[in-house]
């Protein structure tokens, strides 16, 4: 009986409309942004990979409170896996995509940067949507994840490290 | 019975920590249709598990009204982990 009402909540819980395409967006976004970023190697360029991690921390705040609007409950799980790529194929896709698109901005295949991004946000998609898959499954042992405090010091810190390196690159 | 705990035996209880279990906070209306009760029986509920350390409560904002968050606390979430595990022996030594 226990387990019934916690089923029934987990299987009346819905993704967002747009969700996965909104994320890989996002990521990619933040992705070619850091990439053409840290090529350009000025402070014009840590200004746009800042503004690409504000774009994807825009995004990912936009897709979890929706989350939280339509479903009236928290995910820490969803949250971990939105943010920070929590799960170790996405971990893998996004740092590989990363690195690749920061090897081609070097050497200024902007075609192979695009592609390198659109990978890492489909790879972190797709990550999200197995992990979904899984909580829908098993939902008491896919709940835990990362706090919404721990992600918020997460992201200020990702900020003030990109805002250091706006000054010390004047 | 060693293990088993009073405060989370009585169903209506054991149905709202297991079902808080999923998630890491649910709204006071979305618990109360989860486990089918009406706002004063899953409110007292409430109360007494927070009062005991398992549950936390917050205030906040859903679809633009002013909203009760609840989510498991570490002591509750153990607590519960303990329970099940005590009727499981129970189960088995009853089998």
């Amino acid at each position: 009986m226990a387990d019934e009402a916690r089923r029934r909540l987990a299987s009346g819980l819905r993704l967002p409309v747009g969700f996965y395409p909104a994320l890989a967006t996002g990521i990619a976004v933040q992705v070619g942004a850091a990439a053409y970023g840290i090529a350009a190697q000025a402070t014009t360029g840590v200004a746009v990979a800042l503004a690409g991690v504000a774009v994807f921390l825009g995004v990912a705040a936009l897709l979890l409170h929706r989350f939280s609007r339509v479903n009236g409950v928290r995910v820490d799980g969803l949250a971990s896996q939105v943010v920070l790529a929590a799960g170790a194929r996405a971990s893998v896709v996004y740092l590989g995509a990363l690195a690749v698109a920061i090897v081609a901005a070097f050497g200024s295949r902007w075609w192979l940067v695009a592609v390198a991004a659109v990978a890492a946000g489909v790879g972190c998609a797709l990550g999200a949507r197995h992990w979904w898959h899984a909580y829908r499954h098993d939902p008491a042992a896919h709940a835990r994840g990362t706090s919404p405090r721990m992600l918020g010091l997460l992201a200020v810190v990702a900020c003030l490290g990109c805002a250091a390196l706006l000054v010390v690159g004047r | 019975m060693t293990g088993l705990d009073p405060l989370i035996h009585a169903p209506t209880r054991l149905q709202l920590v297991t079902t808080l279990s999923a998630v890491s906070e649910a709204e006071f209306a979305t618990l109360r249709t989860a486990l089918d009760v009406s706002d004063s029986v899953l409110s007292k509920h409430v109360s007494a598990l927070v009062e005991a350390g398992y549950l936390h409560s917050r205030k906040g904002v859903h679809a633009g009204r002013r909203t009760t968050w609840v989510g498991l606390t570490p002591v509750g979430r153990k607590a519960l982990h303990e329970h099940v595990a005590a009727v499981r022996r129970l189960i088995d030594a009853v089998e």
